[in-house]
C-alpha cells in the first residue's frame, strides 16, 4: 500500500496530496534536494520527453522508496511514497497515468500566470486509478496492469451508482455544469466496486460512512477556511458576489435533488462550502475557473451519454485520448508533407524564437556543444551526462522570442554549470576553523576547543605538497598555529621536502612576528595512520590550532594503498580532507575523484578539491567540471602558481566563462 | 517650363485640400494616442511592483507566498524555481505612493496590485534571487526571511562545526547586502532606486524561537564575524572580472563603513538600504500572525 501521494510544483507547492500515513516532510524534501538540486542520483541514460515513471531512478530514503514523473513544461512533480518492504509493481503505472489525468484536466489553471492556485477536486480521480490498478495488480500478479480500452470499459448498466441516481434529468444537467456532480458519483461507485484504496474498505461500507471517512481531512481545513473568511473578506473584491450567487443557486437544486440520494450530508456540506473557496481568489481567478468548468462541461454533455457515466469512462477517456494523440504524433511526424512544412517553419522559428524544442532540433547543436566542452578538457563522460541533462532540460521546451537553438543550450549550459560548481554550503574554512578552535562561550553545550586537522590525498605528482604549504601560508597569515604532519612514510624525500618548507614558512612568520608552525616527523616506513594520530593528540596538548597532514600519493588504481586510507580517516579523525586534482588530467580525472572519494569507508568521503596548476591550462579548466560532476564535491581552492601566496577560492562565474567562451 | 510644372507640383501638394487635411489632423492627433499606447501596454505588463522572497531553504518564503494568496498557507516542499504571484493590497492599508491623494480620489477605491517573487532558498539555487536584484523591474523591496527556530543556538547543538544555521543564514544575508551596496554604489547616470530590506524571524509560533531583537542582534554579529573572515579570506579565481555579479571586482569590497569594528544593520543606510526586522509566524495553532506586513508593503508601494 502506499504511504503517500504528492503532486507538486517545482516552485515547492503542494498541488494535491494523499497520505495514508504520515510521513515526514523531510523525506519529500529530501529527495527533492538529491535528486533535481543537487543531482545526487543522477537520472537514467534515457531522454526522453517526460520520460515514464519507470524509466526514473528510484530513490530510496530511510526506510521509503520513492517514484516519481514529471512534467517539465508545467513545472510538475509527482511522487508516490511507500515502504521499501513492498513491492509495489503497478506504482509506476500509476503515476504515469495520474500524470496525464491531472494535466488533462487542469492544464488550463496551470499555465497560468502569476498565481500558484490550483483549484483541483482529485480525490475521486486519483481513487479511482489506485483501486483500479491495484485490482489489476491483484488478479495477476506475475505482469505488471496493462490499461487498455477493453478491460477498461465499466459494466454501466450494471452500476448501482447509476441506477440509483435521482430521475430527474434536466436537473442533473444543470448540476453537472458545476463540476462537481462527479464527486458523489464516484464514491456511490467506488463503494460498490470493493475499493482497496483506503484502510478501512476491507469489509463492505455504506456509501455515506466511506465518503465521510474520506473527507474527514478536506473537511476540517475548509471548516478552518471558513472561520478564516471574514478576515479574507477584506481584502475581497465586489464583483465577487455575482458567481458565488449562482454557483450557490446551481448547488441549492442539486441539495434538492440530492435528499433523495443517502449521501446527501457531504454533498451540501460540498456545496456550502465551495462557493466560499472560490470567494477566496481573485475575481480574475474565479472567472477563469468558472470558464473552465463551463467549457468541460460543455464538451462532456456533447459526448451526451458520458455525463451520466462515471468517473471511469471520463478517466478513460482521458487516457485514450493521450494514446491516440501519441500515436498520432508518430505518424504525423513521418508524413512527407508535414515535415517538410515541420522544416520551413521550424527555421522560421529557429530565427524568431518561440519554437517548441525536440530531440532533433537539439541533436546537432548539442553535438558541437559537447565538443566545444571536450575541448575545455571535460572528460567525456561528464560532457555526455552535462549535454543529456541539459536536452533532458530543453526537450518540450519554448524557446525565447528572437533566441535561437544554439543560445537556448548555451543559456541552458551555462546555468547547469553554475548549479554543479556552486556549492551546497559556504566553503569558509577561515570560519570553520574559528568554530572549533574558539567556540562560542555564550553557550554552555558547546565543545571544548580543539585543533582543526586538514588533510590533504591525491595521486603522485599532482602538488599536495606544495599545495599543502600554500594553505599553511594563508593560514599563517591568519595567524593560526599550525602543525604540519609529514604522513607521506613511503616516497623517499617526501619528509626532507616538507622539512624545507616548513624552514622557510618558520622563517616569513619569524620575520612578520606571526603564529607559530612546526614539523610533525617520525620517519619513514612507520604506519602514516598512528604518525597522524599521534600529530593530532600533539597538536592538541601543545595547543596548536590547525593540524595539517600530507599523506603518500598513491595511485587511485593501487587497492593495497588506497585501502589505508580508510584506517588513516578513522584514526586522524580529519574535519577536512581535501583531494589535490591536477587541472592538467583529462579523462582519468572521473575516475580518481571517484576512487578517492570512496575509499574512506562508508561514512566518509572527500569534502573538497584543490585543483593544481590552474595557471598552465588558460581557459580549459574542464576537469574542475569533471570533478565535481563525478562527486558532487565543491571545489575549494584553487593553485594558480608556484609561490606560496598563488592560492585563490573558486570563482563560479569566472569558471563559467572560461568554459563556455 | 520644367520650372513651372514642379511649381505647380509642390503647390498641388502644399494646397489646403481637404483630403490632405484631414490626413494631417488625424496623423497628428493618433500618433500621440498611438505611442500612448504601445508605451503604456509593454510598461504595465512588467513593471507591477515587486517585492522579492529571499532566505535560507526551509526558512517558509513559499509558505508566507501562498498564505498571502489563499488567506491560509498550503503545503510547501523545497523550492526549485520562483514563483511570482500578483496580490493587491487591502483597501484598508493606505499605499504610500497614494498619500497625496484626497480619500475622495476613487483611484484609492481600487486595489493596489503589486507582484510577490518567491526564489529558491537552497544555495545552490541562489542566483536567481542575485539575478532579480541585479536586473530588477520596479523592485519596491525584499523580505528576508530567517528561520527563527533554527538558528537559536539552544536547539543547534551540531557540535563541532559550530551554530550550521546561524552562520548560513548570515551568509546569505550578507552577501545580499553586499550585493545591494554595491549597486547603490555604482555610478549610474540615475541614482538606483533605494531598495528596504525587511527581515522577517519567522516560525515564532515554536518556543525554541529567538524573538526579532536578538534574532537581530544574533544576525548582526554573525555578519561581523563573516565581513572579518571576508576580509582575511583568499582572493578568488574571477579576480579582475568587471562585473557585479563576478563578486571580487579589482579591488574587494567591505560590507558597511570600511568594515572596522562590529556590523550594525544602521551602517547599510550609508548605501540607501534601510533594513528593518520584525517577528512573525506563517503557520502555527493559533493561525498565522505576520503583522506589520501589510503596513510595510503600503509603506514602500
Ligand atoms: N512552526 C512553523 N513552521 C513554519 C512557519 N513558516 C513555515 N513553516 C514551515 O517551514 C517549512 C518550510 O517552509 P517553506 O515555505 O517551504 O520554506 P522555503 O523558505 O520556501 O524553502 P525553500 O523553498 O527550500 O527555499 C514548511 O514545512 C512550513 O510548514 C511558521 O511560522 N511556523
Ligand atoms: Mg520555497
Amino acid at each position: 500500500m502506499l504511504d503517500g501521494f504528492e503532486i507538486l510544483t517545482t516552485s515547492g507547492v503542494v498541488l494535491w496530496s494523499k497520505s495514508y500515513a504520515p510521513v515526514s516532510s523531510s523525506i519529500i524534501n529530501g529527495f527533492i534536494k538529491d535528486v533535481f538540486i543537487e543531482e545526487k542520483v543522477l537520472p537514467g541514460a534515457s531522454v526522453a520527453d517526460d520520460a515514464s515513471a519507470s524509466q526514473n531512478p528510484t530513490y530510496k530514503k530511510e526506510q521509503y522508496t520513492l517514484k516519481w514523473a514529471s512534467v517539465k513544461d508545467l513545472g510538475l512533480i509527482f511522487v508516490a511514497v511507500y515502504q521499501s518492504l513492498l513491492h509495489l509493481t503497478w506504482v509506476d503505472k500509476l503515476l504515469d497515468n495520474i500524470r496525464i489525468i491531472f494535466v488533462d484536466l487542469y492544464r488550463d489553471q496551470l499555465k497560468k500566470p502569476h498565481t500558484s492556485v490550483v483549484e483541483c477536486d482529485f480525490d475521486g480521480y486519483f481513487d479511482q486509478q489506485v483501486k483500479e490498478l491495484e485490482g489489476a495488480a491483484d488478479k495477476n500478479p506475475q505482469r505488471a496492469p496493462q490499461v487498455t480500452v477493453n478491460d477498461l470499459t465499466p459494466p454501466s448498466s450494471s452500476d448501482n451508482g447509476i441506477e440509483g441516481l435521482p430521475p430527474p434529468l434536466p436537473g442533473l444537467a444543470a448540476v453537472s455544469q458545476t463540476g462537481q456532480l462527479k464527486k458523489p458519483h464516484n464514491n456511490g461507485d467506488s463503494t460498490d466496486i470493493t475499493p482497496v484504496s483506503t484502510p478501512d474498505t476491507s469489509r463492505p461500507t455504506t456509501p455515506a460512512s466511506h465518503i465521510l471517512g474520506g473527507k474527514a481531512g478536506p473537511k476540517s481545513r475548509r471548516a478552518k477556511k471558513a472561520m478564516n473568511a471574514p478576515a479574507n473578506a477584506s481584502s475581497g473584491d465586489e464583483r465577487k458576489g455575482k458567481p458565488k450567487k449562482d454557483t450557490g443557486k446551481k448547488m441549492r437544486r442539486w441539495d434538492a435533488d440530492g435528499m433523495a440520494d443517502d449521501d446527501d450530508g457531504t454533498v451540501l456540506d460540498y456545496s456550502i462550502q465551495s462557493p466560499d473557496e472560490d470567494g477566496m481568489h481573485s475575481p480574475e481567478i474565479n472567472a477563469g475557473i468558472d470558464g473552465i468548468d463551463m467549457q468541460s462541461a460543455g464538451t462532456r454533455t456533447g459526448k451526451g451519454q458520458y455525463v451520466l457515466k462515471d468517473l471511469d469512462s471520463e478517466v478513460h477517456s482521458i487516457l485514450e485520448g493521450a494514446n491516440e494523440k501519441k500515436s498520432q504524433s508518430a505518424s504525423s511526424s513521418s508524413g512527407v508533407v508535414g515535415s517538410s512544412l515541420g522544416v520551413i517553419s521550424g527555421l522560421f522559428r529557429n530565427v524568431i524564437g518561440g519554437k517548441v524544442l525536440t530531440k532533433e532540433d537539439l541533436a546537432k547543436p548539442m553535438r558541437a556543444m559537447e565538443e566545444h566542452l571536450l575541448k575545455k578538457n571535460v572528460a567525456r563522460e561528464a560532457a555526455v551526462r552535462l549535454c543529456e541533462g541539459v536536452e533532458r532540460e530543453l526537450i518540450g521546451v519554448k524557446t525565447g522570442s528572437f533566441e535561437s537553438v544554439e543560445t537556448t543550450i548555451r543559456t541552458a549550459m551555462e546555468s547547469s554549470l553554475r548549479k554543479i560548481l556552486t556549492p551546497t554550503t559556504s566553503l569558509d574554512i577561515l570560519r570553520s576553523i574559528t568554530a572549533v578552535t574558539s567556540p562560542s562561550n555564550l553557550n554552555p553545550l558547546s565543545p571544548s576547543p580543539r585543533p582543526y586537522v586538514i588533510s590533504i590525498v591525491g595521486v603522485n605528482g599532482v602538488g599536495k605538497s606544495t599545495n599543502l604549504s600554500k594553505l599553511a601560508f594563508f593560514l599563517l597569515q591568519n595567524n593560526f598555529s599550525l602543525l604540519i604532519a609529514a604522513c607521506d612514510t613511503f616516497r623517499s624525500g617526501a619528509v626532507e621536502q616538507l622539512r624545507v618548507h616548513a624552514r622557510n614558512l618558520k622563517e616569513l612568520s619569524a620575520r612578520e612576528s606571526l603564529a607559530k608552525i612546526d614539523l610533525y616527523e617520525k620517519g619513514y616506513g612507520k604506519d602514516a595512520a598512528n604518525i597522524a594520530k599521534d600529530a593530532v593528540s600533539y597538536a592538541s596538548s601543545n595547543n596548536y590550532d590547525v593540524v595539517l597532514i600530507d599523506t603518500a600519493g598513491r595511485r587511485h588504481n593501487d587497492t593495497r594503498l588506497m585501502s589505508n586510507l580508510e584506517k588513516f580517516a578513522n584514526f586522524a579523525n580529519p574535519d577536512k580532507i581535501l583531494m589535490v586534482g591536477e587541472a592538467l588530467v583529462g579523462s582519468d580525472s572521473v575516475a580518481q575523484a571517484r576512487s578517492f572519494n570512496s575509499s574512506f569507508g562508508a561514512r566518509r568521503g572527500l569534502d573538497g578539491f584543490i585543483i593544481s596548476k590552474c595557471d598552465t591550462v588558460g581557459d580549459m579548466v574542464g576537469s574542475l567540471v569533471s570533478m565535481v560532476h563525478a562527486t558532487g564535491i565543491p571545489v575549494v581552492f584553487l593553485g594558480v602558481g608556484q609561490h606560496y601566496g598563488d592560492l585563490r577560492t573558486l570563482n563560479v562565474g569566472w569558471a563559467v566563462e572560461m568554459l563556455m567562451k | 517650363m520644367a520650372w513651372t510644372s514642379s511649381h505647380s507640383w509642390l503647390a498641388s501638394l502644399m494646397a489646403p485640400t481637404p483630403l490632405a487635411l484631414t490626413i494631417g489632423v488625424l496623423l497628428v492627433l493618433s500618433i500621440p494616442l498611438f505611442l500612448h499606447f504601445v508605451i503604456y501596454r509593454s510598461t504595465t505588463s512588467t513593471t507591477l511592483p515587486t517585492f522579492l522572497l529571499v532566505g535560507p531553504s526551509g526558512s517558509g518564503k513559499t509558505s508566507l507566498l501562498t498564505l498571502f494568496e489563499r488567506g491560509q498557507p498550503a503545503t510547501t516542499r523545497t523550492s526549485q524555481t520562483p514563483l511570482t504571484v500578483e496580490l493587491s493590497l487591502p483597501l484598508t492599508t493606505p499605499a504610500a505612493s497614494s498619500q497625496y491623494r484626497s480619500a475622495a480620489d476613487p483611484s484609492t477605491q481600487f486595489h493596489k496590485k503589486f507582484l510577490l517573487a518567491d526564489t529558491p532558498g537552497h544555495g545552490k539555487l541562489r542566483h536567481h534571487a542575485f539575478d532579480t536584484i541585479i536586473k530588477p523591474q520596479n523592485l519596491k523591496g525584499i523580505i528576508f526571511m530567517v528561520d527563527a527556530a533554527d538558528i537559536s543556538t539552544s536547539t543547534s547543538t551540531t557540535g563541532a562545526a559550530g551554530n550550521e544555521a546561524l552562520r548560513q543564514t548570515a551568509e546569505y544575508l550578507h552577501d545580499l547586502l553586499l550585493l545591494l551596496q554595491k549597486r547603490a554604489n555604482t555610478k549610474t547616470s540615475r541614482a538606483p532606486p533605494d531598495i528596504p530590506v525587511l527581515i522577517a524571524a519567522n516560525k515564532l509560533d515554536l518556543f525554541t524561537a529567538l524573538p526579532a531583537p536578538l534574532v537581530k542582534s544574533a544576525l548582526e554579529t554573525e555578519i561581523t564575524n563573516v565581513r572579518n573572515s571576508r576580509g582575511k579570506g583568499l582572493l578568488d579565481s574571477g579576480i579582475g572580472m568587471d562585473d557585479i555579479a563576478g563578486g571580487a571586482g579589482e579591488e574587494r569590497e567591505w560590507l558597511g563603513e570600511g568594515g572596522e569594528g562590529k556590523f550594525t544593520f544602521g551602517q547599510m543606510e550609508e548605501s540607501n538600504v534601510q533594513v528593518s526586522v520584525v517577528g512573525w509566524n506563517v503557520v502555527g495553532a493559533e493561525g498565522p500572525d505576520v503583522q506589520g506586513w501589510w503596513a510595510w508593503v503600503g509603506e514602500n508601494l
